[in-house]
């Protein structure tokens, strides 16, 4: 062996853990499947239909922003799936086929790339899209069918308007908005409500194993809960509010799968916990106090909002930075 | 049983057990060394030695007066052909002196010490130029000499070993416990301490049970990445934090290596100078072993002692994979601190193309500093310095862990280097 030959040279480490930014986003898709797939069971296959349009609307406008800018693709990091996917999701099932498509054009072009793309936007991009789209198409995204209603296939009769929001028998009030409902049909997610996110039971096994894979932080969709159930408490002054409140509305997605977004939300303990607490908070004190039904979307922009500051005024204190333990005698041993 | 440990840190798959079995074999010195006149942290030592002199093995050849440094030594026994420039394993370049290699003869040993006060230790260590042979190589006579306001209790013989690959603490705790372990009391000695305990990680069991055959006091430790890093060992196993730039000094304890123990044994007990030391070769493309090889051989030579490449090696590294130092050739040589040479194949290393960070936290969630490294790599980068200090750069140790978890495999240790470089050069 000459001493001449040459090898590659870069700084250490040279080893890395598996896994890279494509296989998380990957596993967070899958952990949404189990609320796809309640909810083309619950509302039809034209909900499954919204959703493809609001993942291919995703990757269209991603891709057509690095065209245009003449940068390098980036949708192989799959991270247009998940905003895809939830965007559509939180969507209602019977929606005219333009809102997840302009949905996803705000997503991706607004929030996401004119931000600097993966990781440098400032919101969750499915979150601030609901909300753009409900301010938008206020009547389209408030109109929500019940589970089974009008077939299968009965969705893609009025994809062009959505269906009439007087239509009886189909179209009637989320638990959120009025309607009844007992706890289990809530667990199941058969209620009315946005394709993803009545079916709390798809949403904790997705949630659980994305926290089992060690994917998203347990702290947040804990902390979340937590405090949205204490701040029912406050407001209602009752026991037997409180769960039928957790179950309901886009709280189970918001806390697993939009708070926990890596880009929106802090990065130490402390931030982690003033945010989710204060989201929890702030989604039930929209429901109680606002004009719309759900806050969820809401609470979780002003929780992003939020993170800057608290990454910035939360730095931990370095290993041994504040000065000398008291020296211990010798020979003793820890625990 | 509760092992000791820290918080924070990585799991890499530890790759030992390809070398661990292999008992350590002497490499003969080659016909030509050319032995590095620095081979330690300080100021690099002026050749004692002229052109057409003769010289013994293990006789004094480099030395200075010029502030902290440690004496090098010629490992063979010939004559010196001169000086050249070489580039070092962590790429800088310092004269190395040549000697021809000129075979058998009368090794040069210090007087053997048989009841030595903890003076006569310091100064022996001194003598026989042993620095830390964990792979800093910081004369290690220095760390014996703490100012009189800084009472030393502890003395910790550090064996963690938990660099990925690096067997050869390992073998020496198997093969020289007992050596390993009065080297241990020698170094206890030197810096009057009330304790002496040796960190192992718990991957090691044959090298626990031994040194407690021996006679010493082992606390096992998980077997986690950095856990043989200075600060972390001294939590792991005292509870204390080391202040953010300060020494473990200051907080009663003296840190030394397994192989630093053992070339104070062979000092102080056989009157051994420093210059030659065991030495992993592993990865894919090498067949693994432990060798005992003199300083100043060549890294083509090493290999070629081993059997030459069995397959494309794409990074060979100096060190562990870890923190060690990729080499583009192999003409460095060994010293003192050269404890490991990988020749690593593509599928052991990350190749992969960096991406954006996605701030996912995961580099904060394993650093053992408790730094956030993606504000830092990101301020470094956008050239906002004073926001890389403020987020704690100058804390870093370098460990890795960062830029190991990574999933957007980022090159999280690099920016954070470049960061301390500029903060120090322009006095942020």
């Amino acid at each position: 062996m000459p001493e001449s030959k040459k090898f590659l040279v870069s700084s250490s480490p040279h080893i890395a853990a598996p896994g890279s930014v494509r296989q998380i986003m990957l596993e967070v898709s899958l952990a949404l499947f189990p609320a796809l797939l309640c909810g083309t069971l619950f509302f039809g296959a034209y909900a499954l239909f919204v959703v493809g349009l609001a993942v291919g609307s995703c990757y269209l406008f991603e891709r057509l922003f690095n065209l245009i800018r003449k940068k390098t693709d980036t949708t192989g990091d799959f991270s247009f799936l998940v905003t895809g996917l939830l965007l559509g999701l939180n969507l209602p099932p019977w929606v005219p086929f333009y809102v997840p498509i302009a949905g996803g054009a705000f997503a991706m072009l607004i929030v996401k790339m004119l931000f600097g793309g993966l990781g440098k936007n400032f919101a969750n991009p499915a979150a601030t899209a609901r909300i753009f789209l409900l301010l938008c198409w206020s009547s389209a995204m408030t109109t929500f069918v019940q589970p089974f209603s009008g077939g299968f296939f009965g969705g893609f009769s009025t994809m062009l308007t959505g269906p009439d929001p007087g239509l009886d028998g189909v179209v009637g009030p989320t638990p959120l908005g009025g309607g009844e409902a007992d706890l289990l049909s809530l667990f199941l997610g058969n209620v009315g409500g946005c394709i993803g996110e009545t079916s709390a039971l798809a949403l904790l096994i997705g949630g659980i194993w994305l926290i089992v894979r060690r994917i998203i932080d347990w702290k947040i969709p804990l902390l979340v809960l937590a405090s949205a159930a204490v701040s029912v408490l406050i407001f209602e002054q009752d026991f037997s509010a409180v769960l039928p409140a957790l179950l309901s509305g886009g709280l189970m997605i918001g806390a697993f799968f939009m708070a926990t977004d890596y880009a929106t939300s802090p990065n130490t303990l402390w931030g982690t916990v003033i945010y989710a607490v204060f989201i929890g908070f702030m989604t039930v004190f929209f429901r109680t106090f606002s004009n719309y039904p759900e806050g969820m979307s809401f609470a979780i922009l002003l929780g992003n909002i939020l993170v800057p500051l608290l990454d910035k005024f939360l730095i931990p204190r370095p290993f041994g930075a504040k000065g000398p333990d008291r020296p211990k005698a010798a020979g003793e041993v820890r625990k | 049983m509760n092992k000791f440990t820290f918080r924070r840190g990585v799991h890499p798959p530890d790759r030992k057990s390809r070398s661990e079995g292999e008992a350590v074999r002497a490499m003969p010195a080659p016909g030509i060394v050319k032995v590095p006149l620095s081979q330690h942290i300080g100021a690099p030592c002026e050749p004692v030695v002229r052109e057409g002199e003769t010289v013994r093995k293990g006789q004094l050849i480099g030395h200075t007066d010029k502030g902290l440094s440690a004496r090098v030594f010629s490992p063979v026994f010939g004559r010196v052909t001169g000086t050249e420039v070489i580039q070092t394993p962590s790429g800088g370049r310092v004269p190395h002196l040549v000697i021809e290699n000129g075979g058998e003869g009368e090794e040069f040993r210090l007087p053997p010490l048989s009841d030595p006060g903890p003076l006569e230790i310091v100064e022996r260590v001194r003598e026989a130029g042993i620095v830390g042979m964990g792979g800093a190589a910081f004369p290690t006579h220095a760390k014996l000499t703490p100012p009189k306001d800084k009472p030393i209790d502890t003395l910790i013989v550090n064996g963690a070993e938990c660099e990925p690959y690096i067997t050869c603490d390992a073998r020496l705790m198997e093969e020289r416990a007992a050596e390993v372990f009065e080297g241990g009391l020698l170094l206890q000695r030197a810096v009057r301490a009330e304790r002496l305990v040796f960190g192992v990680e718990e991957n090691k069991p044959e090298a626990v049970r031994l040194l407690r055959e021996a006679g010493a006091e082992v606390a096992v430790l998980k077997t986690k990445y950095p856990q043989g890093a200075e600060k972390q060992l001294i939590y792991a196993l005292t509870g204390r934090k080391v202040p953010a730039g300060g020494l473990p000094m200051d907080v009663g304890a003296v840190v030394d290596n397994v192989h630093t123990a053992w070339a104070v044994f062979r000092a102080v007990r056989e009157g051994k100078t420093c210059y030659e030391r065991v030495m992993t070769v592993s990865g894919g493309a090498v067949s693994a072993q432990n060798l005992l090889v003199p300083t100043g051989v060549s890294f083509a030579e090493v290999l070629e002692f081993c059997g030459g490449l069995k397959a494309e090696a794409l990074k060979v590294i100096s060190g562990g994979p870890m923190m060690g130092f990729a080499q583009f050739n192999l003409a460095a040589r060994t010293s003192k601190a050269t404890g490991a040479l990988l020749f690593l194949t593509a599928e052991e290393l990350n190749t992969d193309k960096a991406g954006p960070c996605i701030n996912c936290a995961r580099c904060a969630r394993a650093c053992p500093m408790r730094l956030m490294p993606m504000y830092i790599d990101g301020f470094t980068l956008a050239g906002d310095l004073p926001g890389a200090k403020r987020y704690g750069a100058l804390h870093c140790i370098e460990c890795g862990c960062c830029a190991y978890s990574c999933p957007a495999k980022r090159p999280l240790v690099q920016s954070i280097r470049l960061a301390k470089k500029l903060i120090k050069a322009r006095n942020i």
